[in-house]
């Protein structure tokens, strides 16, 4: 009977058929119109485009010119770099730690995994009063040891990248510390037994046996994180809305939010809403190109 | 194999009806979770407006509303956001895909203009033509007549004003007597001196958030009334004079540090806390802030006054005015079973005593009788009372006549121009730009 299904596609044509609608409709379409939106004159959010724009391109030409785009493109590429060593970075260490460990495996598990089930504008708001200018958790720490009164903004000029980052770090370390510990689970514990008679150290284990077999796992992490990073929008819009400071910290994502819905610049928003496409498209491959995973079989 | 299929197809058209369920023309505005509406017996209406959560009259709104309902035996399902320029954005997407509310409370301004052009909404001499009685409670001149044509569309409640709030206690502490009428820009950076010499910030404010109430002012002294809603063309007309002089002057009180440290990079509500906290002296706001100092403060240490003075402003001259209304819309008014439950609905909420009750801090109303006094206002809405007794003029903001664009350029480049990495020339060319 199931042989005689698998020969007959059509039943499978059928399960599949209501998946590529919604597709069709919730993101094939409204990206097609988002190009088509590009290149028109929307007057306002919620108006219909009044015609082409003269000439049709001009937006295109425009963020060459801009700025803030320069700037968030910058922003987004740094945040990148900085998930790649961060994120994935710390959550490997902290792996590589509680695997050596016996007591407290579960609670660490749970404790680093916590803030991933926290919604991101929660965290935004809980991490804008910890670095509140006047009064803030941070600065009153600070006061503790200093003794006198601490007044630091930190999301100034030359602070606010560390304040925006920190959380965005913080709050993934999490996820990809659980995959990582996974991956380290499935790792046989027959390999340790047989380096533990050859006489391999702990950071011999950890060097030749541990990380060529994490390889996969980190490469799909760093994959994740990378192509995550194109994507991260509501932690750093609650704490740094319409690039405080100065303009300073836009990413792809919060400008073109900005353009679209503050300024109802629409058809330039969509510009760079396909610009944000683009980029995730060239920089997952090229991640895939360089994290490529070994095929152990 | 025949139930198989017949599995499979059924959910295939489950799927895609559940698909497609969302793609409905109807809009569902209902945050009352009363599911009861269509078996009541009486019209079902929904109304949008920009009472949210967070405004100050939400709990008058509500409790006029269950009025209401109660009265006539309709129902309202209504929805409720913050007027911001993605609220008004969904209000014109509801109108574009034909998903309209019954009854709008919405902007009477350019915001209005593509509603009017569509005639998506029926205007006041229509509405009177059956219904002689409609709005007839308010001055016909203070409606707040459409850009389009003129007429009235829009049925008000109240009004707003901006003006100077000032903390009686870091005044008191600094050594600075309670500005009157005639305080002059001079007089104003003289108190500033003293206030910051005592170790207070002499101004809250944000101008990473919200730069527009200082530069209505400051352009209002620099242009005077007759040029105030006028958008410059160029650098050296009239207009674009007092922008240029009105946006040097909120340069220089951040220059002289009147300012919070952290006035480039802090939001509104981390700087106008200072005031609650007896830590500035002076912030410039809205009526609607009024709300704000009796949850937050003691709305006996404040005193609002009008805010300093130059040569072509009188101090008795304040920005305000009414820019919202109630609206019936087309599809509603064509409805013959909701047009009395409407009309119903906005006469109602717009009633001498509705409207007295919404004003209670003090706000501009269209009512032709004034709004009944609220015997229980606090001491701030009694200075509010004491200061709109004395205004003389009172004028429209000219960021209303901008567009959404040139706004968000001109108002996200202060902070700029304040840090010096952009001159004020540069900054209303580059809006002129947009």
């Amino acid at each position: 009977m199931n042989s005689m299904i698998y020969k007959n596609k059509k039943p499978l044509l059928v399960f599949l058929i209501p998946a590529f609608t919604i597709m069709l409709i919730y993101l094939y379409y409204p990206f097609a119109m988002n190009i088509y939106n590009s290149f028109s004159d929307i007057k306002g959010l919620g108006r219909a485009a009044t015609g082409l724009n003269s000439p049709w391109y001009s937006n295109y030409i425009e963020l060459f010119s801009d700025q803030k785009m320069k700037i968030a493109v910058l922003n987004t590429l740094k945040l990148m770099l900085c998930t790649i060593v961060f994120q994935v970075g710390i959550a490997l260490v902290l792996a590589l730690l509680i695997d050596n460990i016996r007591i407290g495996k579960n609670f660490f598990r749970i404790a680093y995994f916590f803030p991933i089930i926290i919604s991101a504008t929660a965290l935004g708001l809980l991490f804008n009063l910890i670095f509140l200018y006047d009064g803030g958790m941070l600065n009153n720490f600070l006061e503790l040891f200093t003794r006198h009164e601490v007044l630091i903004d930190w999301k100034d000029k030359s602070r606010w990248m560390f304040t925006m980052f920190a959380p965005i770090m913080w709050q993934y370390i999490g996820f990809y510390f659980v995959v990582i510990i996974t991956g380290l689970n499935n790792i046989s514990s027959e390999l340790y037994e047989a380096a533990a008679i050859d006489g391999a150290s702990g950071f011999k284990c950890i060097r030749y046996i541990k990380l060529p077999l994490l390889h996969n796992v980190l490469c799909t992490c760093l994959i994740l994180a990378i192509t995550g990073s194109l994507k991260v929008f509501d932690l750093p819009w609650t704490m740094m809305p319409t690039g405080m400071p100065l303009d300073q910290s836009w990413l792809t994502g919060t400008y073109m939010y900005h353009v679209t819905f503050n300024a109802s610049n629409v058809d330039y928003g969509s510009t760079i809403a396909i610009v944000i496409v683009l980029l995730g498209i060239v920089i997952a491959q090229i991640a895939n190109i360089v994290f490529k995973e070994k095929d152990y079989c | 194999m025949k139930m198989k299929k017949l599995i499979a197809l059924s959910l295939t058209i489950t799927l895609g009806v559940f698909t497609l369920a969302g793609c409905g023309g109807k809009t569902s505005t209902d945050n009352t979770g009363d599911k009861s509406a269509e078996t009541k017996g009486g019209a079902s209406i929904t109304v949008v407006s920009s009472y949210g959560a967070d405004d100050g009259n939400r709990g008058n709104f509500e409790e006029a509303v269950k009025a209401y309902e109660a009265n006539t035996g309709n129902t309202v399902k209504e929805s409720a956001s913050n007027a911001n320029e993605e609220w008004k954005a969904s209000v014109h997407a509801d109108f574009e895909v034909g998903a309209e509310p019954d009854v709008l409370f919405f902007f009477n301004g350019v915001d209005s203009n593509p509603l009017i052009e569509a005639n998506a909404v029926v205007s006041i001499e229509e509405i009177r033509a059956e219904y002689p009685d409609y709005a007839s409670n308010m001055k016909e001149d203070m409606m707040g007549a459409s850009p389009v044509d003129g007429k009235n569309y829009s049925v008000p409640v109240n009004g707003f004003w901006e003006a100077m709030f000032c903390n009686k206690t870091v005044l008191e502490k600094s050594g600075v007597t309670i500005p009157t009428d005639g305080y002059t820009w001079d007089q104003f950076l003289a108190d500033c001196e003293k206030i910051s010499a005592a170790g207070y910030t002499p101004i809250a404010v944000s101008f990473h958030e919200v730069p527009h109430y200082w530069f209505e002012y400051c352009v209002l002294n620099n242009g005077g009334l007759a040029n105030h809603l006028n958008v410059p063309a160029a650098l050296d007309d009239e207009a674009g004079k007092a922008w240029v002089n009105g946006l040097s002057d909120m340069k220089e009180l951040y220059d002289k540090g009147y300012l919070p440290d952290n006035a480039l990079s802090a939001g509104d509500a981390e700087t106008f806390q200072l005031m609650a906290e007896d830590k500035a002296a002076f912030a410039v706001d809205g009526s609607w802030k009024c709300g704000w100092f009796a949850e937050n403060a003691d709305p006996a240490n404040f005193v609002v006054t009008t805010p300093p003075t130059k040569e072509l402003r009188k101090s008795t001259e304040l920005i305000g005015g009414i820019s919202m209304g109630y609206y019936i819309t087309r599809k509603a008014w064509d409805d013959e079973s909701k047009r009395d439950a409407c009309v119903e609905f906005v006469k109602q909420m717009t009633s001498d005593e509705v409207v007295s009750k919404f004003s209670s801090s003090g706000n501009v109303t269209a009512l032709k009788n004034g709004a009944i006094p609220d015997p229980n206002a606090n001491e701030l809405i009694k200075t509010v009372t004491e200061m709109n007794g004395k205004v003389t003029n009172v004028i429209g903001a000219v960021q209303d006549t901008i567009s959404g664009e040139q706004k968000t350029d001109l108002f996200g480049n202060v902070k700029i121009v304040c840090d010096g990495s952009m001159t004020v020339e540069e900054a209303v060319t580059s809006m002129l730009g947009k």
